[in-house]
Formats: C-alpha cells, sequence, structure tokens
C-alpha cells in the first residue's frame, strides 16, 4: 500500500441519544479496496454517510490526501475525487442513458458554479467518453433507452459509469451486489475488478455477501454496534475469533 | 423522443414553432377588435407568467406559489421607473427584471435555506402576501388604489423613435419582447445547466453526488425565473396603463399554476398553451358572473383527475398511438 488516501480519525455520530458511531478510525490506501463488513445495523451506512458528507460527524475528523473535509458538503467532496454509488442504484429514471451519463461529464466540466459552460472543445469529447463508460460497463445498444426502463442490474450498472464519468480517486460503494442475482454478482464483481485494474481507483465498499468481500477486499474492517472491532487482511479477518463470535459466525461456510 | 427529458422536442423545432406563433400573432390586429388584442397581448405575458413557473416546477421540481410576488414587483418597478423617473422603456424592463432577480434571491437565500416542497411552497407564499401588503401600504406605490394612467413611452434609438401609444405598437413590442423571453427560457433548458436542473429535480441526492450543488441550483433558477417573471410583469404595466396591489395577491399566483397543469408540466409549451385556453375561458364566459371560476375549476378538476399529463399528454398519448398503427 502507497500512502495513505483518505484518514478519517476518532469518528463520532449520534442521531438522538443513540450512538451509532464510536471512536472509528479507518484509511483507506491509494488503489486499495477495503470492504466495510458487520451486522445490520452496525452503522455502516452511517459510516458511509459520515465519510462522503451526507451527514457531518459530530466529532472526530475526515482527511482527504492531507486535507481536512470534515465539515465539505458533499458536492464539494466529489470535486476533489469522491464517488459513490448507492444501495438502490440512483440513476436519473426520465433521462436515457447517454444523458445520464452527459449530466455526470458535464457536472464534472462545471464543478461548483450553476452557470458554468461547458468549453466546446470539452462537449466535443463527450460523444467518445460515453461510448468508453458505456464499453467499461458493459452495457450495450442501450445508450438510448430511457433509465428508468432499465433492469435492476443495468442500472447498477449506470450509476456506475455516472460515478467513472467523474473520474474519481476513491469510490464509495453501498452494498454493490444488493438485491442482485448470482449471475448479477459475479459480473458485478468482475467489472470492479476490471475497473480497479484499469482506473488504479481506490474503493471503499459495504458490503453482505462474503464471495464478494473476499472477492474483491485488500483490506477487511469489521463495524459492531457503531465500533471498529478489527481491521486486517481477508485472511487475519478470516480467523479473528472477536469476528467470528459477532459476525461471521463459523466463517467457514461463508467463505 | 417524447418523455427522454422536459420537453421532447428538439431546440429548432421549439425556435420554428415559435417563430411561426409570433409570425401569427403579428396579424391579430389586422383581424381582431381592440379589446381582443389587448386579451392577446395579455397571453404573450402570460405565457411568459407560466413558462417562468414551469422553469421551477416542470424543470427543476421546485414548487413556488408565490410568483405573483415576482411579477408584480416587475410591473410596480416598471410603473414607478417610467412615470416618477421619466426613464425611458428599455432600461426600465431591464432594471425591473433585474429587480424581480434580487427580489427572488433574497427570497429564495432565506427559504430555500432549511426548507423543501410544500414548505418551501407555502414559504413562498407568506413571502407572496407579505409583499402584497407592503404594497397596499405604501403611499409611493399608491396604496389599495395602485398607479393609475400610466403613459405608454416612446421607445427611441437616436434619431429612429417609435410612439408606443400609438396604434397597435405596443402590441407588436410585447410580441417581440415576449418572443425574446420565450427564446431565452427555452435556450436554458437546454443548457448543461437544465440538464442539471433535471437531474436535482429527478433525484437530488444523486446529483449532489455528482458533484452538483443542489441548493445553488436551485437558488440559482429560482433568481433566474425571478427575473423572467419580474420582466413579464414589466410588460403589464405599459400595456394596461394601471398597477394594482392584486398583481401581488395570491390569486394571481395560482395563475402560472392552472396553465402549467392544465397542458401539463412536462411540456415546455405546455404553460403556454394552458395561457391561451384558459384566456379563451374567461372571455367566452366574461359575461356570467362568476362562471369563468367555476369553469377553470371544473375544467381543472377534469384535467388533473384524468389526464395527469395535461392536454398535451394526451394529445402525445394519441399521436404515439397514431404512429403505432
Amino acid at each position: 500500500m502507497s500512502g495513505v488516501l483518505l484518514e478519517a480519525t476518532a469518528l463520532d455520530k449520534s442521531y438522538g441519544r443513540i450512538r451509532v458511531l464510536r471512536d472509528v478510525n479507518l484509511t483507506i490506501g491509494a488503489g486499495e479496496s477495503h470492504v466495510v463488513i458487520g451486522p445490520n445495523g452496525a452503522g455502516k451506512t452511517t459510516l458511509f454517510k459520515v465519510l462522503t458528507g451526507e451527514l457531518f460527524a459530530d466529532g472526530g475528523a475526515v482527511r482527504f490526501e492531507g486535507q481536512d473535509v470534515t465539515r465539505l458538503p458533499a458536492h464539494r467532496r466529489v470535486h476533489l475525487g469522491f464517488g459513490r454509488t448507492f444501495q438502490v442504484a440512483k440513476v436519473f429514471p426520465r433521462l436515457r442513458v447517454q444523458d445520464n451519463l452527459l449530466v455526470a461529464l458535464e457536472a464534472r466540466v462545471r464543478r461548483a458554479n450553476p452557470l458554468g459552460r461547458v468549453p466546446k472543445a470539452r462537449a466535443d469529447t463527450f460523444p467518445e467518453a460515453i461510448e468508453a463508460l458505456l464499453n467499461d460497463t458493459g452495457f450495450g445498444q442501450q445508450r438510448e433507452a430511457i433509465a428508468g426502463t432499465l433492469a435492476y442490474g443495468d442500472r447498477k450498472r449506470l450509476e456506475m459509469a455516472m460515478v467513472l464519468a467523474l473520474e474519481p480517486a476513491v469510490m464509495f460503494l453501498d452494498e454493490p451486489t444488493a438485491g442482485m442475482s448470482a449471475a448479477e454478482r459475479q459480473a458485478t464483481v468482475r467489472l470492479l475488478q476490471s475497473v480497479k485494474r484499469k482506473r488504479g481507483l481506490s474503493m471503499l465498499m459495504t458490503e453482505h455477501d462474503m464471495a464478494v468481500v473476499f472477492g474483491l477486499a485488500d483490506r477487511i474492517s469489521v463495524l459492531h454496534y457503531g465500533q471498529l472491532i478489527a481491521t486486517g487482511t481477508p485472511e487475519e479477518i478470516r480467523h479473528n475469533e472477536r469476528v467470528k463470535e459477532v459476525y461471521l459466525g463459523d466463517g467457514d461456510e461463508h467463505a | 423522443m417524447q418523455n427522454t427529458s422536459f420537453i421532447g422536442c428538439g431546440f429548432r423545432r421549439d425556435v420554428l414553432i415559435l417563430a411561426v406563433v409570433m409570425g401569427l400573432a403579428l396579424c391579430v390586429p389586422g383581424v381582431l377588435n381592440r379589446g381582443l388584442v389587448f386579451i392577446a397581448g395579455m397571453i404573450w405575458i402570460n405565457a411568459v407568467f407560466g413558462l417562468s413557473f414551469n422553469l421551477l416546477f416542470g424543470l427543476s421540481g421546485v414548487l413556488s406559489f408565490g410568483q405573483a410576488m415576482f411579477f408584480a414587483a416587475g410591473a410596480y418597478a416598471t410603473a414607478v421607473l417610467t412615470q416618477h423617473f421619466a426613464l425611458p422603456l428599455v432600461p426600465a424592463l431591464l432594471l425591473s427584471a433585474v429587480f424581480g432577480g434580487a427580489l427572488a434571491a433574497l427570497v429564495g437565500s432565506v427559504a430555500l435555506r432549511r426548507s423543501e416542497g410544500v414548505y418551501f411552497a407555502i414559504l413562498t407564499l407568506a413571502f407572496a402576501e407579505l409583499i402584497h401588503l407592503l404594497i397596499a401600504n405604501t403611499a409611493l406605490l399608491g396604496r389599495n388604489d395602485g398607479l393609475a394612467g400610466l403613459v405608454r413611452p416612446r421607445l427611441g434609438i437616436g434619431s429612429w423613435q417609435v410612439d408606443l401609444a400609438a396604434g397597435d405598437n405596443f402590441y407588436y413590442f410585447i410580441v417581440g419582447a415576449c418572443g425574446l423571453l420565450i427564446l431565452f427560457i427555452r435556450w436554458i433548458v437546454d443548457t448543461p445547466f437544465g440538464r442539471a436542473l433535471q437531474a436535482v429535480k429527478q433525484d437530488p441526492e444523486r446529483a449532489e453526488f455528482l458533484g452538483i450543488p443542489v441548493r445553488m441550483h436551485r437558488l440559482a433558477i429560482f433568481v433566474l425565473a425571478g427575473a423572467t417573471t419580474a420582466a413579464a410583469g414589466a410588460l403589464v404595466a405599459p400595456w394596461a396603463q394601471i398597477v394594482t396591489p392584486e398583481l401581488a395577491h395570491w390569486s394571481n399566483s395560482t395563475n402560472p399554476i392552472l396553465y402549467t397543469l392544465l397542458c401539463g408540466s412536462a411540456y415546455f409549451w405546455g404553460p403556454v398553451l394552458g395561457a391561451v385556453v384558459l384566456s379563451a375561458v374567461f372571455y367566452v364566459t366574461r359575461t356570467l358572473v362568476g362562471m369563468s371560476d367555476m369553469v377553470t375549476g371544473v375544467l381543472l378538476l377534469v384535467v388533473v383527475v384524468s389526464l395527469p399529463g395535461g392536454i398535451l399528454g394526451l394529445l402525445a398519448r394519441s399521436t404515439r398511438r397514431e404512429d403505432k398503427r
């Protein structure tokens, strides 16, 4: 692992009197796939929201490439290189597939300025970029399709393509295979592996499917009642007694 | 191509439609009487009013119940600037639009701060009532009586002078000005900004996580719509030659909503057609006291309940069915 890209220190978050995250410390190395696992209600989604700027932490700090982003709103973090997909894929349902990607490409150029223009020379490169993104994510001849009519697996793929259009440095994937069939799941793992290989992306993801987790992770962290109880390589996590006890069970049938 | 986005029609086709409609509108004074020419002018102004509202609602998913405040702001600003300060018409209209935009920036930065959806709508309604009361209690603005006897100014560039009070000159001026405003609004829709607004409407969270600052975009379109609404209102002052606090009344805020819902918020031309249809209803029922409100109400009820896409939605569906045969 070469250098730390994102570093969260002593994160705390409460909803009212319920403390959802306690003193969470976590890093993502450059080019690393880091998977956070844990039972439902462990605080995975909250951790995601705090890291990506959807929510602000009550305590602790998030640093990205050395810059403190703890109080930065989500769109500003995106400008720095954050990409995020959602548990239930979010696309713009009434736009065509290619216009979904166009919005993403334009957003990347325009950044925070609502009236920002897209230079013509730049706009001319978009059709090619859309083509490349569709190829990378395995879309066929569906660019004219209305996004809302796509099958769920394709919607996930489109969302991924939209985020890749931003050329992020780190990608946050919230249960990338949730709700998928076994075949779609395998396809997604292959897609993520190839994206990672091609683009050298860092990733942080949450996932329940252990085949996916162990297929993708360079490092695994285990969240339990808002606390990180273990961080390590897949091998270390597989044999960690505490993890077995609270989450993996015997572990063998998953792995 | 239908349903793919806000419009369905391409930019060039819409410009062509606009050109044809403007051409037809220029013939109106030749065939219709003075009263109907006045109504035709009001339809143009109301079409811009409706389109401005739909920039918010149909394009960006921002529902405002208080657009009349910007309409009134534009009307009063032009009245005051041309009568009290003797400013020439075009600068007065431009300043009125700027004033409407500034007012929208003020209202929007408060109302959009913490609220969305219906809360935002109610806040805009509250602001509009505030403006209504403010106008009705300001001596400079003529209190409840408004400002009457407004004189249509001359339009002059160097030695070229047109007396807008003469004949139907001001009607032609309205057609030209509204045509430009409609072109501008249509252009906005096709810009990256317009696409980002559609994205914000369809999924604000996804938009935010593509790096689109959602609140900033909502505020920007609110300001822009405030400016175009004020520009439409500004044309009313010299056209009707009177401005009253009624322009800021909540019932005037419902007008663009009615135009839009009647013919379809998903269609660029929806509010325009709505302005035409409702003006026709008002005209036909003008002698029957209270009848126009009833007809409007029943019409709207029928459309909203049985035609969710409005009249244009119905037309689009029936042409698609034709295509399939």
